[in-house]
């Protein structure tokens, strides 16, 4: 038989597919109707994922730069030239760029080796912004980096909240599985500031004005208590802190609520009854490149632990990752203060486990974001390594630039390796055996089905290979072994094994001696402490629309170009998707309703210029049902639009969605 | 008509093995998935395995395949071109008779009069097929409404039926009736004819209500898609579900909608790739200078039940597009498998 499972790669969903594998090649993918999550579902990407595996724009061959060009190398002579290049580099002047694409066992690999070899802790999750800002609030309010509730139960739920987020277009399936149980009953709501396709699919869409998100949270808050609908018994025995909350969103006025989101009080009050009356409920939000940040989350959080909605049966306030192993990625420890298992770097108990387990005296000063890094000029920074790059543009190219020392690793061509002195072949998915947690703590193993191009080194063996340069002695014989130390070392994990995987359609963290098939859902019951309500602030201030810039720009991505994906490019239909909308917006679009384009006398297609008080940038107009009047939406997925304008808005990196610019818009 | 014991049947594979690529339908051990897929040995195969969840389509049709070769030498300024694609012997072992209608359609329109496919004649020249009738239905299925199962009646070298511990064997090609003659199975009495003609109908009522009741109402439903009675608010409420991935269009048996790729090899070579494509994509209609006939996604999705649902259609296959597997139902994110549509629409009739 030709077919062999697998696990998709593209977004954090983690469906399950077939990979047909013939001749050693691959070509043809297709769903599986037993897998959990995905129940014989795959969405664009998925089906083509083959066109992108069976790609020959590959990495063939270990690189470094001589006189401005690159020449092929053996392993040996790259890791030679890489140690020597980087051996005055001190710790505080190198960072690594990880990527939430590459499996558990690579980035615990490419972590470790920064820790024990480099002796630096600026170490980063390329491609997050939103995600740690979740895991922030999910820790700290529950003791639970991750996902607290399950996919298997969205059908289940009574209610399910959705806040921002084109969940239909970023994670397909799950948009389907919100879809389907809202055709059978469940009641859906969504806010968001444009009128996205799971809008349409929702019994109640509250279309807010942008950069209003934190406003309505907390109305519902208030009125979910007004109406005395919190669940007081919950509330005074499993959780501390809700005085503070209440008193915030309580002191909410409701005039000023309609005036910030444009929203009927009435309305959000219907809303918070009917997630007060259900028996259970979920929420739903976009982390990734286009996450939320920390305090919407909060709001969200607080939301749902007043109401009694978590811990329990069908419940959950879900982050949905939108990439493959993003929360993988913060399993392993992939963050300057951060080890495996979410655990402080602080906390001296596990830096001395780690210590002992892998001979080495480690660094105790967390250390830095490498964005933080490269936007300091004054930081010092002098050597970076990159793994698995993911989109196709990058930030801080001038930065980057400058360095003296860039190291890239990965299978695929990447303009990373631009700037790269050292390029690094790494086998890729599905030539190696992999483990990938998805969005709901579901780790999956991706089980080797063909030989490496062109004898490319599987991961464990390349890392080794520069860990043993620097007198490090790491006995790996496989991915397994790798995964073994992980298991040893990261307390969710320790229950798992790849025999344990290896046919079980993955299993859910925590899995260990009291969960030994893992935990689909956080359980009150089990709580070792209690709840804790995540701090707000009790700003509400949103952007205005001033006479002078009198339209709120949003932003977001598609389905096929997202945020300019290299490996999206590595297909075929999909990129003919990509590239159709490219054709016909070659330097991008800017939505706006029918009035509007009005108002400004311009026609679909014209050009126009968008500015700000930072900058500007010429985009086509695109007229469209989907926006209000006086707001207005780009879908970025052009480079100079990204580079040029977006990113001149400082806040634009650290706020994401919730990043809202205003803007007047020009006719050319 | 002939005969063979059921724990002999398997002999037929065996002895095709011999001289063809065995297809067949596989159960995958770990999940117990069914797919049509290429096996090495005929006992991989298992006749009554349900209905793949990949269709027999793949084999004649696949997913992505190298119609031709190419290499440009760019010093000589030459180009070499090879047509260098799959010229096996293929032996389909087990189709079931609405796959069977749909290798059918896809004949249609792949070796039409107009235009006849030579990779798509090469995977077909030499093809033995046996089919093998549903004596259950499966849960999905409503081959009953669109007059294609759940026996077949044309298109086969050798047809299988299960009656009590033996399988009827009847010819439909001089091929068919070597193979049998060769392997010397007995002849069928006609009583046989009778026999089948009982487990036919007994499969025949044991279908799912909604597929008996929807019966008559595929040609109502056609009849209102051709002359283009059905309200806009009926496509658009089927076309807001609609998450564009492609999915109906890849496991459907009729679907042959194509697009052609060059794939840029590390040697230096090119392969020219025919890959399947779906009319539910936006790219698939696009124009030079943003022209897209088919700009709402409502519209795309309408296209497809037209080109299943359609007199016009109809007439080039000589059938209804859809021949009743229910895979689309399987896949769909939405809830507009083809059954489904055609409840929608029923739906607005009756009102």
């Amino acid at each position: 038989m030709d077919y062999k499972s697998g696990i998709c790669n593209f977004c954090g969903t983690g469906c399950g597919n077939f990979l047909k594998i013939t001749d050693g090649r691959i070509n043809g993918v297709y769903s599986s109707r037993n897998h959990p999550v995905s129940k014989g579902r795959l969405c664009v990407r998925g089906w083509h994922i083959h066109e992108w595996l069976m790609t020959d724009q590959r990495i063939a061959s270990p690189m470094i730069r001589i006189d401005g060009s690159l020449k092929n190398v053996s392993y040996e002579e790259a890791v030679n030239f890489m140690m020597e290049k980087m051996k005055d580099n001190k710790p505080e002047e190198t960072g690594f760029l990880a990527s939430p694409r590459s499996s558990n066992e690579n980035n615990y690999l490419f972590m470790k080796l920064a820790r024990s070899v480099f002796k630096t802790n600026n170490i980063t999750l390329d491609s997050e912004s939103g995600h740690r800002a979740s895991l922030n609030v999910l820790s700290d309010g529950a003791g639970f980096a991750g996902m607290t509730g399950s996919l298997e139960e969205i059908g289940k739920t009574g209610f399910i909240l959705i806040v921002g987020s084109d969940i239909t277009k970023m994670n397909p399936i799950i948009g389907s599985e919100i879809h389907k149980a809202q055709l059978a009953g469940t009641r859906v709501v969504t806010i968001c500031s444009r009128s996205s396709q799971m809008a349409k699919l929702s019994n109640t869409h509250l279309q807010i004005k942008p950069g209003t998100k934190n406003t309505i949270l907390a109305a519902l808050a208030k009125a979910v208590i007004s109406e005395g609908g919190e669940d007081a018994d919950f509330i005074n025995g499993s959780t501390e802190g809700f005085e503070k909350f209440a008193q915030t969103v309580c002191d909410l006025d409701p005039e000023m609520v309609f005036s910030l989101t444009g929203i009927e009080y009435a309305a959000i009050k219907e809303v918070a009854k009917e997630l007060c009356s259900s028996e259970s409920a979920m929420a739903f939000w976009s982390t990734g490149i286009s996450g939320l940040e920390q305090e919407t989350v909060s709001y969200i959080y607080n939301l749902f632990l007043l109401s009694g909605k978590i811990g329990k049966e069908n419940c959950g306030v879900n982050p949905v990752a939108g990439i493959a192993n993003l929360q993988g990625g913060y399993d392993m420890g992939a963050a300057p203060d951060l080890l495996t298992g979410f655990r402080k770097l602080d906390n001296s108990g596990s830096v001395s486990e780690f210590e002992k387990a892998w001979g080495v005296e480690l660094n105790r000063e967390p250390g830095r974001d490498i964005y933080e890094l490269l936007a300091d000029s004054n930081s010092g920074l002098k050597a970076l390594v990159v793994a698995d790059h993911d989109e196709g543009i990058i930030r801080y190219e001038k930065e980057i630039d400058g360095l003296e020392f860039v190291a890239y690793f990965g299978a695929y061509d990447n303009p990373f390796i631009k700037y790269a002195d050292v390029v690094f072949p790494v086998a890729a998915l599905i030539e190696d055996d992999g483990t990938y947690t998805n969005t709901e703590r579901r780790v999956q193993l991706s089980q080797k089905r063909i030989e490496p191009f062109e004898n490319v080194l599987p991961g464990w063996k390349l890392f080794s290979m520069i860990a043993s340069k620097a007198s490090m002695d790491w006995k790996y014989s496989s991915a397994e072994d790798v995964f073994n130390e992980i298991t040893s070392l990261t307390p969710e994990y320790s229950g798992l094994s790849y025999p344990k995987l290896s046919g079980s359609m993955g299993i859910q963290w925590p899995c260990d001696d009291s969960n030994p098939e893992g935990l689909k859902r956080l359980d009150a019951n089990a709580m070792k402490r209690k709840f804790r309500f995540t701090p707000v602030s009790g700003d509400f201030a949103a952007p205005s629309a001033t006479p002078e810039y009198p339209f709120l720009l949003m932003r977001g991505q598609g389905e096929h170009f997202w945020h300019q994906n290299n490996i999206m490019k590595k297909s075929y239909i999909p990129k003919r998707e990509y590239n159709a909308t490219l054709l016909v917006y070659p330097k991008g679009y800017v939505e706006i309703c029918k009035e509007d384009a009005q108002k400004l006398q311009v026609r679909e297609h014209w050009t126009v210029k968008v500015v700000s008080a930072s900058g500007s940038m010429d985009v086509s107009v695109k007229v469209s049902e989907d926006v209000r009047p006086g707001t207005a939406y780009v879908p970025y997925f052009i480079r100079e639009m990204i580079t040029e304008f977006l990113l001149e808005h400082k806040s634009y990196t650290v706020k994401c969605e919730d990043a809202i610019i205003p803007v007047r818009i020009e006719r050319v | 008509m002939y005969l063979i014991e059921k724990s002999n049947v398997m002999k037929l594979a065996e002895e095709l093995a011999k001289s063809y690529e065995l297809y067949g339908p596989v159960t995958d051990k770990e999940t117990g998935q069914v797919f049509f897929s290429r096996v090495d040995n005929a006992s991989e195969i298992s006749l009554s395995a349900e209905l793949p969840a990949l269709p027999p389509k793949s084999v004649v049709f696949p997913q992505i395949e190298r119609i031709m070769k190419y290499k440009y030498d760019r010093d000589a300024k030459k180009a070499e071109i090879e047509a260098d694609y799959d010229k096996s012997s293929k032996a389909i072992f087990g189709m079931r008779p609405c796959d069977l209608t749909g290798l059918i359609v896809l004949d249609r329109f792949f070796l039409g009069q107009e235009f006849v496919d030579e990779v798509y004649r090469e995977h077909r020249k030499r093809m033995f097929i046996v089919s093998n009738t549903c004596v259950v239905p499966f849960k999905q299925c409503f081959c009953v409404c669109t007059d294609s199962g759940p026996a077949a009646d044309e298109g086969y070298d050798l047809n299988l039926t299960e009656i009590g511990d033996m399988y009827l064997v009847e010819a439909g090609s001089e091929k068919g009736k070597a193979l049998a003659e060769k392997l010397g199975l007995k002849a069928a009495g006609d009583e046989y004819v009778a026999l089948k003609k009982e487990v036919v109908d007994k499969s025949i009522s044991l279908f799912e209500k909604v597929a008996t009741d929807n019966k008559a109402w595929i040609s109502r439903v056609m009849n209102r898609v051709t002359t283009g009675f059905i309200k806009e608010e009926v496509w658009e409420y089927i076309g807001k579900q609609c998450f564009e991935c492609g999915a109906c269009t890849f496991v459907c048996p009729t679907c042959s909608c194509f697009n052609v790729e060059d794939h840029n090899r590390f040697d230096g070579s090119t392969d020219r790739l025919r890959t399947w494509d779906s009319c539910s994509f936006e790219g698939y209609t696009k124009m030079a200078g943003d022209h897209n006939p088919r700009h709402p996604v409502e519209d795309r999705r309408n296209k497809r039940f037209f080109c299943k649902l359609s007199y016009s259609q109809s007439k080039k296959y000589l059938r209804p597009g859809c021949v009743g597997c229910g895979r689309c139902q399987w896949v769909c994110p939405g809830d507009i498998g083809l059954p489904n549509v055609v409840t929608y629409i029923r739906r607005e009739i009756t009102e």
